[in-house]
Parts: C-alpha cells; structure tokens; sequence
C-alpha cells in the first residue's frame, strides 16, 4: 500500500470531511528540503502522533500548519475549505517545545493572561490548574520552574484555550514514567471531550500508548498514515510494535 | 470559496493584553534602572540650570531690559529636560526593546501571535506600554517642575505643555523604532544596535550636516532632534507634529509588519514598501503644512502684536534675496530673528539663497555679500540688518502702509529669581531614587491568588 492510497483509505473510512487536513505542505530552507508535499488528516475527537526521529520535520510541519511559519506550498483545510493564514489561530493552537516565554513573570499571572483572553471561568481555570498540579508553583516566576514544572504550565495555557484542535510539539519532554501517564490521561480527557490533539512525539512507546492514529514522518517525507492495525498492514508485519513498523516503513 | 465554520474562538478584550505587555515592561530591569540613572541626570541638570538662572537674575535686579530676557522655558525647562532627552535618546530604546525583544528570544512571540488579536492591536498594546514607560521617565523631570514651583518660579502653562509635548512624541518615536528594530531582529542586542543606530546616527547627521548647503541640509533636517527644536523653542507647529505622528505610525506599521514568523518575506518586503511610501507621503504633505502658534510667553517667535497684525493684512508675494552663505552665523541670525517669523505670519514669503550650493567665497561678489533684498508689490530694497526694528520699517515702506503704534503694556517682564536650589539635589540623589527602588520592590511581589483556583491543593 502506498503512502496516497493509504490517506486516501483514511480519508474515506468515515466520508464526512475531516476536522483539518494539510494538503501538499511542502518547506526547504535554502537547498535543503524540509518538509516534502506533505498530506495527511485530523478528525474530531482523536490523538494524533506525528511520529519521527530528531530532524524528521515534526516541528517544521507543526509550525507551518499552525501559520508561526511560511511554507513554500501546500494548503490548510478546516472541514473542507481552505484556511487562511490569519484564520488558523482561530481553529487551532500550537504549543512549541521548550517553550519558557514570559519568564519574569508569576505563574499565576500568565494563567490568568490566557484565562482573560480567551474569556474562561474562575472554575475552568481552577480545574485545569488541578489537573495539572500547578497549585504550589502559581506564586513563583516562570524562570524559577523547574522544567516539568514549566512544561506543565505550558500546557495548561493550551488546556485553557478554546480551540477545537491542538497541536503540541513533544508534549511529555521533561516528565517521568509516572508524570507522563499523568499527563497522557489528561490529554486523553481533552480528546474524549470532542477536541482532536496533534502530538509531535519522538518516543514511539509514549506515542503508542496516546495515539489513536499517527503519521510517520521521515526526512521530511511521510511514510505512512494510519491506526497502528492499518500501519502493520503497510508494513506487512500484522504482530510487530510501533517501533517495528516504524523502522519498516521508514 | 466559501468560508470555514464560525470561528470558535471570540475576539478578545484589549484590557488582559495590555496589563500583560505593562508587567513586561514594570519587571524587566531596564525600566528601573533608566529611572535611577535618570534622577542624577535631571536633577543635575535643574541644579546647574537653576544656578546659572539665578546668577543672571542678580545681574537683571535692577535692570528690566536684562530681566525681560529672563525666560523660565530657556533658561529652566529646556536644559532640565535636555536630561530627559539625552536618557530617552540613549536608554529609552532598551526600555522599548523588552516589550517584543524576549518575546522574540524565548519564542513566546509564537503564542502571541496565536492569539485572538491583530498583529496591529499587538503592536497598538506594546506602544501603549511604551507610552506607560515614558511617563514614568518623565517623573524626575515633572518633579524639578514641582520643584522650581515652590521655589518661587514661575511656569507658563501653554510652553510648558508643548515642550511635553515635543518630548512625548519624541518619546514615542524613539519607543516605535526600537518596536521596529526589535521587530526585524532576532536579538534584543542586534535590536538595540538597529535602534541606537538611529538615534546616535541622528547626532551624527545634526552635528555633521547642519548649516551645509543644498541637499547636505534637507538630509540633516531628518535627525531626530530636530523634532524637538520647535517645541524647545514654544512653537506648536501643525506641520511638525503631523510628520512627527506619520513617523510614529510608519515605524509602528512596519514593526506590525515584520512581527509575525508565518508571513513570507516577499510579502513583508512589498507591505513595508507601501507603508514606507506612505509614511513619507504624509511627511512629505507636512512639509507644507505651515500652520504653527507661538505658545511662549514673551512671543519670542513673533514680532510684537501691533506688528503682527499689520503683517497679516500684507496680503502680496514678499520676495526676500539673501545673499549669504547658509553657515554665515549672521543668516542664522537673520533666519532666527526675521525670516522665520515672516514665514509664520505672512501669507505669501519666498525666500531664495543668492549663494546656494556655493562656498562662501566666490559665491557672489564681493560688495554684494551680506546684503539681504526685499521686494514686494514692484518695489525693492535692501539692507543688511538682522534686526526687526529695521527690516519691518523697510516692508512697511515698501507696501506703502504706516508702522503700526506699539500696543502699550504688552513687553514681557521677565522673571528673574535667585533661589537655592541645593536642597533639590537630597530629593533627586536620595528621596527620588529611593522611592523608585520601593516601587520597584513593589512590582516585583507575588500576585494574590484567589482560593477557589487553588481548591484541593492543585493535585491532580
């Protein structure tokens, strides 16, 4: 099965058009080709892992598709219509890696930036900061966190806001075994609450474990697009891992 | 094509975005220390200038020609606020710079930029943070304001506010540059370069260029000190404040351009060019605005009042020839004294430069150097004076029209005053900069947090 078909098969299992979908994104930087006429689809409601080594363009793909980025070609669709660069931020929000921004000021004062902007209530905040564990840090800067810490708080500015889709750009880099489950389980609620979540991930067992479905990115190319059953099936390996399948298609 | 679902997220209030960008500025370093750095340098300034007032007020005691020369605006406010300047020409960009330079850096411009406001509102909420920053650098110098007060001084209220004026939009001009360069940069270090090269580039072309002749003079006239000049000297010129606000825009549209990372560089390249034709566009229209009021109190940009008014009814083209050379201090004097007042209240003045482009030497014969040749309604003269008590006698004559009577009870009595000023130097040496380290404290304390957002401790 080749890598079109296998879209193709994706797009066509549930007919209704998909929640977003990226259609012939390309990216070079000079000579060097980034991102290579890349397809794939999100739908409502699913974990998506964009799943590649170091330099495969995982965050290349995630900021073009988020507008934080010029490509070179390609188009964004939102249900079947086009978006605009200055649409996105209205449909989507990206979460970059090792973000530490606004570093001299509170915890609590940047949460509640976000929560002011985007309109939240005292209770979803005070929910999402539960969840999260961030109550013993809210009164100390953003500088002083320690990196699970920050990365947590993080999320929780991409919990709060109201978009139907996030895409987050290794997500669970900072966390131990135990945290990373935490935080997995919280991902795992968002996407049961209807919102779909697009997770750049490098580690294929947290991928595995998260991901309803993933797209395998390898020097700026896909490899393959699928649930893992169907990924097997591209691969010809119907008993192998993720870890298997990746290096068989890759 | 048809358009995608409504989007889910609301436009946002402008309120949280621009408290956010106000913290920016109150906890970074740079503000605070401009302010420390400023107290010495303001209050050194109002000492000397004081000083230096009160020892030609005890010459102008017993003298009322020597007193009416005595102008709180030259000889109090202007240097006192030269403090303010050199602080805003050098630190201010710094200041200016945080709002956008570490967002650049830490990548949190990559979050603002997704959120739910127009690049425009972004940079409109950074300016306005930059706005909040200038006046808190104007606190040492609104002090030796309080100060002179209640020594005794006096202030005229209309100069006094142009001349903040000048410095405000200066202040915003020199923060919308910095926005710019902090825009285009990667670093706040390159942006800092980017924004001291215009202002430090500025002194160059002012100091270098001034008095040349031709195009070497209309190239130092875009310095940005010469925005201040005008309002130094009490005029409000409409002309000078809307090139002032079409700078101002320009830089803060091509900051709004260069913001965002997702816009490809063609595309900035061909938006800065429109705001770029734009921006001079309006510049350039006010260059002919010539509309300005003399707001000083002793009228020093005009002639007096009777004078005025009979000037104002000369309603022909007023052709003055001055054969001078553009660097020749006596045209300075004669620019100062009579022509830029022919310009402002005269309809129709044309003035041509008999040396232009030329050297003094050679330029035009010998005996005719230094002569100046007025010619209105058919008749000419000439003469060699700067003064107005002879010039404006010469026009009268020639549009056939008797000197006006001087309006009794009009000379500006100057006001002399010799006070101590010392003491101010406790308050911008001790008090001052004391009670700036307490607001600093202040702003640096951990905000409240409401207890229904820490409900069951926060754990998950």
């Amino acid at each position: 099965m080749t890598v079109a078909s296998a879209i193709l098969l994706d797009r066509t299992a549930d007919r209704a058009p998909a929640l977003m979908e990226v259609v012939g994104l390309s990216k070079r930087y000079g000579e060097q080709r980034a991102l290579a006429d890349i397809s794939f689809a999100v739908n409502a409601g699913e974990v998506l892992g964009l799943i590649g080594p170091n330099g495969a363009g995982k965050t290349t793909l995630m900021e073009a598709v988020a507008g934080v980025l010029a490509a070179d070609d390609g188009r964004i669709l939102w249900r079947g219509t086009s978006l605009a660069l200055p649409q996105r931020r209205e449909f989507m929000f990206y979460l970059p890696d090792g973000l530490r921004p606004w570093e001299d000021q509170y915890a609590a004062r940047v949460i509640e930036f976000f929560a002011a902007v985007y309109g939240r209530p005292e209770i979803f905040v005070a929910e999402t900061i539960r969840s999260l564990g961030l109550a013993p840090v809210l009164r100390k800067r953003i500088a002083a966190l320690s990196k699970g810490y920050g990365r947590r708080l993080m999320l929780a500015l991409a919990l709060l806001t109201p978009h139907p889709l996030l895409l987050m750009d290794e997500p669970f880099d900072g966390f131990d075994l135990r945290q990373t489950r935490e935080i997995m389980n919280v991902l795992r609620d968002v996407a049961s609450n209807g919102r779909a979540l697009v997770l750049a991930i490098h580690q294929l067992n947290d991928a595995a474990r998260v991901c309803d479905r993933f797209v395998l990115l390898a020097e700026g190319r896909v490899r393959g697009v699928g649930t893992l059953a169907q990924l097997r099936a591209q691969a010809g390996k119907p008993a192998a891992g993720l870890e298997e399948v990746f290096l068989a298609l890759t | 094509m048809r358009s995608p679902d409504p989007a889910v997220v609301p436009r946002a209030p402008f309120h949280p975005l621009l408290a956010k960008e106000l913290w920016e500025v109150a906890s970074g370093r740079a503000l605070w220390t401009m302010l420390l750095i400023l107290c010495p340098l303001v209050g050194y300034s109002f000492f000397q200038a004081a000083a230096l007032y009160g020892e030609a007020s005890s010459a102008a005691r017993d003298s009322p020609v020597l007193a009416s020369g005595l102008t709180p605006l030259d000889g109090v406010l202007v240097p006192t606020f030269g403090a303010l300047y050199v602080a805003v020409t050098l630190l201010f960009p710094f200041v200016a710079i945080r709002t956008l330079g570490r967002e650049k850096e830490t990548g949190a411009l990559r979050l603002l930029v997704q959120l739910p406001y127009r690049v425009p509102t972004l940079i409109a909420a950074k300016m306005t943070a930059v706005f909040g920053a200038w006046l808190a650098a104007v606190i040492p110098a609104a002090s030796a304001l309080a100060i002179w007060l209640m020594l005794g001084g006096h202030l005229y209220l209309p100069e006094t506010l142009d001349l903040l004026l000048g410095h405000l939009l200066y202040g915003l001009l020199v923060g919308a540059i910095a926005l710019f360069s902090a825009s285009i940069s990667e670093s706040s270090a390159t942006a800092a370069i980017v924004a001291l090269a215009f202002t430090i580039g500025s002194w160059v072309l002012d100091f270098a260029l001034a008095g040349q002749p031709g195009v070497l003079e209309w190239v130092s006239r875009l310095s940005l000190t010469q925005t201040l000049r005008g309002f130094e000297q009490g005029l409000l010129s409409a002309g000078l404040v809307l090139g002032i606000v079409a700078a101002i825009c320009g830089f803060a549209a091509l900051a709004a351009v260069w913001l965002h990372p997702g816009v490809p560089l063609r595309a900035k390249l061909v938006r800065s060019a429109i705001c770029v034709a734009i921006a001079a566009a309006v510049v350039a229209m006010a260059t002919q605005v010539g509309l300005s009021v003399d707001l000083t109190e002793d009228r020093h940009n005009s002639f007096p009042a009777a004078d005025q008014r009979a000037l104002a009814d000369l309603r022909e083209p007023l052709i003055i020839t001055v054969h001078l050379a553009p660097e020749d201090p006596r045209y300075v004097d004669l620019r100062r004294n009579i022509l830029v007042k022919l310009e402002r209240v005269m309809p129709r003045v044309t003035i041509r430069l008999a040396t232009m482009g030329q050297s003094v030497v050679g330029s035009t014969s010998e005996e005719a150097y230094g002569e100046i040749e007025y010619s209105y309604g058919g008749r000419s003269d000439k003469s060699r004076s700067t003064s107005h008590r002879e010039i404006l006698p010469l026009i009268y004559a020639l549009a056939g029209r008797p000197v006006p009577t001087p309006i009794p009870g009009e000379e500006y009595p100057g006001y002399p005053l010799s006070a101590n000023a010392s003491p101010a130097l406790a308050w911008f040496l001790g008090g001052l900069p004391l009670l700036i380290v307490v607001a600093w404290w202040f702003s640096r304390r951990p905000p409240q947090i409401a207890p229904q957002l820490i409900k069951d401790g926060g754990q998950p």
